[in-house]
């Protein structure tokens, strides 16, 4: 039994076992650097010979980097550099003092513990974008909320991006959110549904104004387990949460987030992805009063509401775009807007184009508003992956700089 | 210009080289490593000059990387002379000297555009610039290994091969840490500050790691073989074509978050 033990033993921490496993993950990952990943059995087929298509899907190599195999040699090549690890540490102790060559020992560790951290991340990490122009906010699952407090860009003469900068207020501890009304008539809430009426949609930055912080665009998940994040507005339906009234922003601590920089929070980091602008429809009413809607937001009538669907894209003026805020207005005046309007229960669909009446409406024209586009994540396994880099980083140098002494003449 | 001064310094140095390879006399000509040299420090005053231009390390682009590649490359040449084991020899400085012409000479093609551009916001970090140098810096180290790796190959003579293996090693581990660091390790810490995540399968990612996985092959490959398989600097001539696949195919033919590169 000792003697399959020793065998055992003996074979797991062969460096050629190491050597073997290194070229099959080579190879592993040479297929996935050349069969495009994660499309559907029938792309496989259109695009491949029969043989190769077979082969592909049979040996999962349409999704390598999550297949069985693959997981198989990296759990071998795991437990060989655990085993190979802990022969050469035990073996280097019992050396004298001045003998011991312990890079080999640090880049080992730190490669296990990055393994360690990178399967954590895989298991772990969740990832949720948020769109917000100024004024909106967003909770955090911690509880804290972020409002987005003013977003610079700037684009080099020839059109390409130089900088995209959101700054933001943390509110850490946030009176808890009141869940909105159930509004069995809308019309008879006096209320509105969508962002309302302000002179310059870029003032609105209070947190606590229901109506100035409504405006939160979509939420889209990327990890299947991403903690609930919610902005003041459902999306689409444009039902504001109501706040309670909170601490004004100015007395609340503000961060830069650039790309680059994250802001790091407790637990989660959020990071600059984008820029772009979104149009918006204005509506002018009988007192001059503006409106402003984004695609899917309504305005409350005394006889229903006018909601404004989309942007007529037959047309060929695309919706949103990453634009210098200035100029795009301009180029989009004569673009038709698609309306759904309710009078007294009936509803009809609308075509207009900037200048017509809606109802009691005027729609007066688009307004370009910049949207700043972020992550927020939460990877519990980076702090075990930063550790890995450190040891890495330090065993490759200890293990190898010694040959500079020896290269020179 | 200055690139174009560079590039034919180091045509010069190549034609001196070949004209010494076919002399009986052994020992390096005394021309060639000064013109390495010169055409470095020239290659190293144009990445000065653009990035003053742009307020920024310029080593964002195609035309930017191949310029540093081979003025390190011909800075290596240069210093060659004074390594023990590659002193005097003639063949590897040889070998050198055309990777560094050819990237050169990539870098006048239309797949290189030289316009002076600054970077997108992604780019702008002293991560990048950790990441791109020390890759690139242990890519040269590489290419001085395939050059020997290939002699060792074809050399019939069992003390040259030795030579050339001790040449091959060395290459490669001086290469190998400064390599990890930044195409790996740099890398990864750019990419968790920039997109929030260290680690994506994106092409260029995957393909580093090959690159990475080959030359750990062949450290510990080397271990186990020694100097007398023939496997051993086919690892190294293997892992040289695919850090130069990671280099130009990916960016040419396979999209990622790298695409701009």
């Amino acid at each position: 039994m000792k003697a399959f033990f020793d065998k055992l033993y003996n074979a797991l921490r062969s460096v050629k076992l190491a050597v073997v496993l290194l070229v099959l993950l080579a190879l592993f990952a040479i297929a996935g650097g050349i069969i495009p990943q994660g499309k559907a059995a029938s792309y496989y087929i259109e695009h491949f010979s029969g043989a190769g298509s077979r082969i592909i899907l049979a040996l999962a190599l349409d999704h390598v980097f999550s297949s069985f195999l693959f997981l198989l040699v990296s759990a071998i090549f795991a437990i060989n550099l655990t085993v190979c690890t802990f022969h050469r540490l035990t073996n280097e102790f019992f050396k004298p003092r001045e003998k011991r060559r312990h890079g080999p020992d640090f880049l080992h560790i730190g490669l296990i513990i990055l393994l360690f951290g990178g399967i954590l991340t895989s298991r772990s990490r969740t990832e949720t974008f948020i769109n917000l122009r100024k004024g909106d906010s967003v909770r955090l699952p911690g509880g804290a909320k972020v409002v987005l407090v003013d977003l610079k860009y700037e684009q080099y003469p020839d059109g390409r991006p130089k900088s995209w900068e959101s700054t933001v207020a943390i509110d850490k501890n946030p009176p808890p959110e009141v869940p909105a009304p159930v509004l069995a008539h809308e019309e008879e809430s006096g209320d509105t549904l969508g962002t309302t009426g302000f002179a310059d949609p870029t003032l609105n930055n209070s947190l606590s104004s229901a109506k100035a912080s409504s405006s939160a665009s979509a939420v889209s998940s990327a990890a299947p387990a991403a903690p609930a994040i919610s902005t003041d507005t459902e999306a689409g339906h444009g039902l504001p949460s109501s706040p309670a009234p909170s601490t004004p922003i100015a007395e609340l601590p503000q961060y830069r987030i650039r790309v680059n920089t994250p802001l790091r929070l407790k637990g989660y980091s959020i990071y600059q992805q984008n820029w772009h602008t979104e149009k918006q429809v204005v509506l002018r009413d009988a007192m001059g009063m503006q409106f402003f809607l984004e695609p899917g937001m309504r305005e409350t009538t005394k006889d229903g509401f006018v909601l404004f669907m989309a942007l007529d894209t037959s047309q060929g003026t695309g919706g949103a775009a990453v634009a210098n805020v200035a100029a795009a207005p301009a180029a989009a005046a004569v673009q038709s807007a698609i309306f759904l309007l309710e009078q007294n229960g009936a509803r009809t669909v609308v075509k207009a184009a900037p200048g017509e009446k809606i109802n009691s409406f005027t729609f007066s024209g688009y307004i370009d508003q910049p949207v700043s586009g972020l992550a927020v994540v939460s990877d519990k396994g980076y702090p075990f992956v930063a550790a890995g880099f450190i040891l890495v980083i330090l065993g490759v140098f200890i293990t190898y700089i010694r040959k500079l002494k020896g290269i020179l003449a | 210009m200055i690139a174009t001064i560079a590039f034919g310094l180091l045509l010069l140095s190549l034609v001196i080289q070949i004209v010494f390879l076919f002399r009986k006399e052994s020992g390096q000509d005394g021309i060639s490593p000064w013109l390495s040299l010169a055409a470095g420090i020239l290659l190293l005053i144009e990445i000065v000059r653009r990035s003053i231009a742009i307020r920024f390390v310029a080593l964002t682009g195609m035309f930017e990387s191949l310029i540093f590649l081979a003025c390190f490359l011909a800075l290596l040449i240069f210093a060659l002379r004074y390594f023990k084991s590659a002193k005097g020899n003639r063949v590897i400085p040889f070998g050198a000297t055309i990777i560094a012409v050819i990237f050169l000479a990539l870098a006048s093609s239309p797949l290189a555009p030289s316009d002076i551009k600054p970077p997108v916001p992604a780019l702008q970090s002293g991560w990048l610039v950790l990441h791109v140098s020390f890759t690139f810096i242990g890519e040269v180290f590489f290419a001085v290994g395939f050059v020997s790796a290939i002699l060792q190959l074809v050399s019939k003579d069992e003390e040259k091969r030795r030579s050339y293996d001790r040449i091959t090693y060395t290459s490669i581990a001086i290469g190998y840490p400064i390599f990890t660091a930044g195409a790996l390790i740099f890398g990864a810490i750019w990419a968790e500050k920039a997109w929030g995540v260290w680690w994506s399968w994106d092409p260029k990612e995957t393909w580093a790691l090959i690159t990475w996985l080959t030359y750990t092959a062949y450290l510990h490959f080397r271990l186990v073989r020694k100097s007398t398989s023939k496997l051993v600097p086919a690892l190294v001539i293997i892992g040289f074509v695919i850090a130069m696949f990671t280099f130009f195919g990916v960016n040419f033919l396979l999209k990622g978050l790298h695409s701009y590169a």
